[in-house]
Order: C-alpha cells, then structure tokens, then sequence
C-alpha cells in the first residue's frame, strides 16, 4: 500500500561510490506529495545517479531511498508502480512503431492506460496517430522526446521523474509540456525533475535541490532563492553626477558613467535610495532576480 | 504474469526472423543433404570413398569410418557439422546477450523503471533461447523427416527417428548451454559485442580443445573441460545409446550458469 502521508521522495544519506569517487555523497531530501521539485547541477553532479537509484537502476553503497514510504531497494516493485520515469538519454527500438513502443511499455508494466487520457497527451504534444504508427527510426529527436513523454505520463502515476524533459523540445512544444506538469500537478501528482533551462525551473518548480559534486549545495523555495539572489538596477540620471568613491555593502558596480549607473544590490534597496535623494533621477529601473542569477553563481564556483 | 509474458512475446517477435531464416537455411540443408547421400547410395560412391579414405583418417574418425560413411551416417550430418553447430550456438549467444544490448541501448532503463522484478528479464532470455532453438531443431527434424520419406532411395539403410532425436536433443542442451554460459558473461558486461565476442572465442576455443582431445590422447585430461565433448554424435550414428550422463552435464551446464546469470544481473548496476 501507498502510503500517502509519506513523502513523496525522501533520501537518508544516501551515497553512491564507484570506488574512491563519490557520484552522490550524504544525501538528505524530502521532495513533498504535490509539489514541482527541481533538481539543479551541473554535468556529473550526480543528478541522474540519483535518479536511477531511486529506481533501483543503480544500487546505493550507503543510506537509503524512498518513493511514498516504498523502500527503492526492498520495495523497488511498489516504488516504481506509483513512478513514471522519462531517462535523459531515451533508448528506443528502432523497428518498432510509436504505438507499439507505448503499449509494449504499458504491457509489461501491467499499466492500466486510459485511452482517452494517451489521446489527450498526444494531442497536446501534436504526436498524431499516423506519427504513432510510425517506426521510431523515422522520429526525429523531438518526436522521441514527446513519445518519452507520453511513456512516463500515460498511466497517470502519482510521482513523474523526468531528467531533462524538454531536451529537444521546440519552444512550443515546451509550452505544451509546462501546461501537461501544471495540470499534473493539480490533479495532485508530484513531479521531481532534472533541468539544465533554468528559466524552466524557476517558471515550473516551487521548490529546488541544488547538487555540486555529489552534495547538496543548497535546497530552497524558488521564491527564496530569488530574494537572495542580487537584483539588477539601473539609474539614469537628468545630469551629470559624480560617481561615489565608496557604495554601501552588498551594491557592486556594473558600469558607471556621468549620467547612469548600473549596479547589482544584494539586500535592501533603502541605502542605496538614500544615496540617490540630493541627485536628479530621471529613471530608476530595478529588475527581479531570476533564479539563473543564483544558480549560475553556484555554477561558476563549483568551476575549477 | 502479464508482463512477464509481453516481455518474452516481444523478444520471440524480435528474434522471429533470424530464427525462421537458419530455420529454413538448416532445413534446406538438410534436404540437399539427403539428396546428395541419395546420389551416392544410388552410384554406389559409399564403399569407394571409404576405400579412398587415408589410413590416417581411418585411425582418426575409427571404428565410426562406417557408419559415418553411409546414407544414414551423410544425412545426420547435418547435426554434427561444424557450420551447423557455429551456426546454431551463434543464435544463442545473439539471444543471450539480448539484455546487454537492452542495457547499452538504454531500452532496459524503460523496461526496468515498470514494476517488473528484475529476475524476469533472465527468466525471459532463458525462455526464448530455449523456445528458439526448438523451434529451429524441430524445423530441421521435420525437413529430415519428411525429406526421407519422399527421397531417399529405395532399399537404403534410413536412419531411426530415435538416431535423429538424439542428435537433436543433444544438440538442442549443447545450444542451451552455450545459451548460459553467454548469458552469464553478458550479466557482467557492459557491452554486447563484447559479451558476443567472448562467448564466441571461449566457444571457438572449446571446439578445438574438443578436436584436439579427441585426436590426440595427451589432452584427454582437459578434453572433458568442454561443453563439446559431452556431445558425441559419431558414437550414436555408430548406434550406440544417447549417454544420458552426457546430457546430464550439459544441463548442469546450463542451470549453474543460468543460476549465475541471475545472481550477477540482480546485483548489477544497470547503467550504459
């Protein structure tokens, strides 16, 4: 039985070595029943590891994982009934059709697929029927990507790991996939996803799990994250000003001229608007922080 | 059960046409082979060939020379032929390594992340492997069948149905063990070509050990080490009873290396 108070993924210490090197070292997580969870790193952080562990692809060599209470080791069966998966690198036979493909998976997993509910993904991600009565080798990297799509969705399943899901998606078609996780989400289905577009993070998930090397480097609300996040500003000015030797702490200096200033405030704005009173502001601009301003942080420190 | 059956159904869809073409190829064979021991029997060519034979060969093939030498002895050839043998066992080491190439193509990531418990995937090979040799054995045995009965010369010595099964189903567990053996080394390889090519040298090498103990008494000893010498089709052309001890190390064989394959690929990490 599913035990819906749990969790929907929780990870204790997990570990993974292959010999001296550790792919994921002392993870701790809990992705909550409902929620948009991402999952952030660069190449080699141990993303995919984690995610093929929680399917019990790849074995742990110390702690453990779980899918709604299910043990991913001892209880890989029942962790994996209440589990669509979407690999990062999809592998498909080649001679057989699209159709063939997603009845031969539903088949095997004992699935039970509502027709009408496989029409509606196709249909939304424009795989006709005759594209499904295709063979796969006449897919192009995109089509391959919605039939991945359809194969991990088509069940309905309460928990969607998707690693890299719009990886050749068109924008369009990216568009269609954000609408299939919002419904998803709010038919109460958790969906735990890996993405390098960090502009798809921050529109789809609530939540987000930072990975550097194998370790968790941060894990926080997209919201909070962005409110730690420097905001861009930028202030034009009616005349010439001089430029002060010194800015408060946490304002970093993008460009100054005569007549403007672009700066990067950490913080609150209030030091920086007290500064500005005795001068002529014509146009004060202060852009949101974007997730890509955090992430691309942790990205350029996690770089030799 | 139902997907364990869909599992198995798509891998006898997949090795469908292989199987019905070496199916049809031995069968054909076999055919051409009674046709050109019909056309030996018939001009006599038999008793002269066996007269022409060097002493050396005579001492090689010994007390065999005979009945190999016949219509019966020309027909089961097509059991015991080297081509034949490579051929067949070379269906099963390509059935074998089948979840390795699951694996390296990434199709085994789709398989394994349904609920359907990992031991399925050999429990299926093992199924098809064995399904798949049947029925190229069974091809084969109805060909022969049914081609000396339309063909063979009147009055020529036919051989038994029963000399005919033996070879096939001492065939069929040599397949089967070659199917294990494989197995056991594609659950811990991560490449199919490699798994293939492993089998196929240990399988090359095996044969000539085989040829080797079977002419030369010094390598007696290390003779009974491949799965080869626990087939001796000769012996039974020669009308002597299908060793059942012989059949009994084939399937030991095939269980310990199947039992292997399970214990390696439960255990494996399966990643490409």
């Amino acid at each position: 039985m599913t035990d819906v108070s749990a969790p929907a993924i929780a990870l204790r210490g997990l570990s993974k070595f292959y010999g001296a090197i550790a792919a994921v070292r002392d993870l701790n997580l809990e992705v909550r029943t409902g929620e948009v969870f991402g999952f952030l790193g660069l190449n080699g952080a141990g993303k995919s590891t984690t995610i093929r562990i929680l399917l019990d692809l790849l074995r742990a060599t110390s702690g453990e994982a779980f899918i709604f209470g299910h043990n991913c080791r001892h209880e890989s069966r029942s962790a994996r009934a209440v589990t669509g998966y979407l690999p990062g690198e999809l592998g498909l036979y080649s001679d057989l059709t699209g159709i063939e493909t997603l009845k031969f998976l539903a088949g095997v997993g004992e699935q039970n697929v509502r027709a009408e509910f496989r029409v509606e993904l196709q249909e939304r991600l424009e795989l006709s029927n005759s594209d499904l009565r295709r063979k796969v080798r006449e897919y192009s990297a995109g089509m391959k990507r919605k039939l991945g799509l359809i194969q991990a969705m088509q069940h309905d399943p309460p928990l969607l790991i998707l690693d890299e899901p719009t990886e050749g998606l068109d924008p369009l078609m990216r568009d269609a996939f954000y609408g299939l996780i919002d419904d998803a989400r709010k038919r109460g289905r958790t969906i735990f996803m890996s993405s390098h577009i960090l502009s798809e993070v921050e529109r789809v998930c609530q939540r987000i799990a930072f990975l550097r090397k194998g370790e968790l480097a941060a894990l926080s609300n997209v919201e909070e994250i962005c409110r730690l996040a420097p905001r861009r500003v930028r202030i034009i000015f009616g005349e010439a000003v001089p430029t002060p030797t010194q800015f408060p702490p946490g304002h970093e200096v993008v460009e100054t001229s005569a007549k403007e200033w672009r700066l990067r405030v950490e913080g609150p704005l209030g030091p920086l608007l007290k500064i500005l009173a005795d001068r002529p502001v014509d146009e004060l601009r202060v852009d949101e922080p974007k997730l890509e301003d955090v992430v691309l942080k942790y990205y350029r420190k996690e770089r030799p | 059960m139902k997907g364990p059956a869909i599992l198995l159904l798509h891998s006898l869809k997949r090795a469908r046409n292989i199987v019905l073409a070496l199916g049809i190829l031995l069968s054909l064979f076999q055919l051409f082979l009674i046709l050109m021991a019909r056309a030996y029997e018939v001009e006599g060519s038999f008793a002269q060939m066996a007269a022409l034979m060097p002493p050396f060969m005579r001492d090689l093939i010994g007390s065999s020379m005979a009945s190999f030498l016949s219509f019966g002895g020309m027909v089961s050839l097509g059991y015991f032929h080297p081509v034949v043998m490579a051929a067949l066992i070379g269906l099963e080491i390509s059935i074998a390594t089948g979840p390795t190439a699951e694996i390296e193509s990434g199709f085994m990531d789709l398989i394994l992340s349904r609920p359907l418990a990992r031991h399925w995937v050999i429990t299926r090979t093992i199924f098809a492997s064995a399904i798949c040799a049947v029925v190229v054995l069974s091809m084969m045995l109805i060909t022969t069948a049914l081609g000396l009965r339309m063909l063979a010369p009147p009055g020529s010595e036919l051989p038994s149905f029963q000399l005919l099964f033996s070879l096939a189903a001492n065939l069929g567990l040599l397949m089967l063990c070659w199917s294990g053996i494989t197995l056991m080394i594609a659950t811990t390889s991560q490449r199919r070509g490699v798994a293939g090519w492993i089998a196929g040298l240990f399988a090359v090498a095996t044969f000539l050990l085989d040829y080797i103990g079977r002419a030369w008494p010094a390598a007696a000893k290390l003779w009974v080490l491949s799965p080869f010498h626990y087939y001796s089709p000769l012996d039974l052309i020669m009308g002597r009873p299908l060793v059942f001890s012989n059949l009994i190390v084939l399937a030991a064989i095939a269980a310990v290396t199947s039992g292997l394959s399970y214990i390696f690929f439960l255990r494996r990490d399966i990643t490409h």
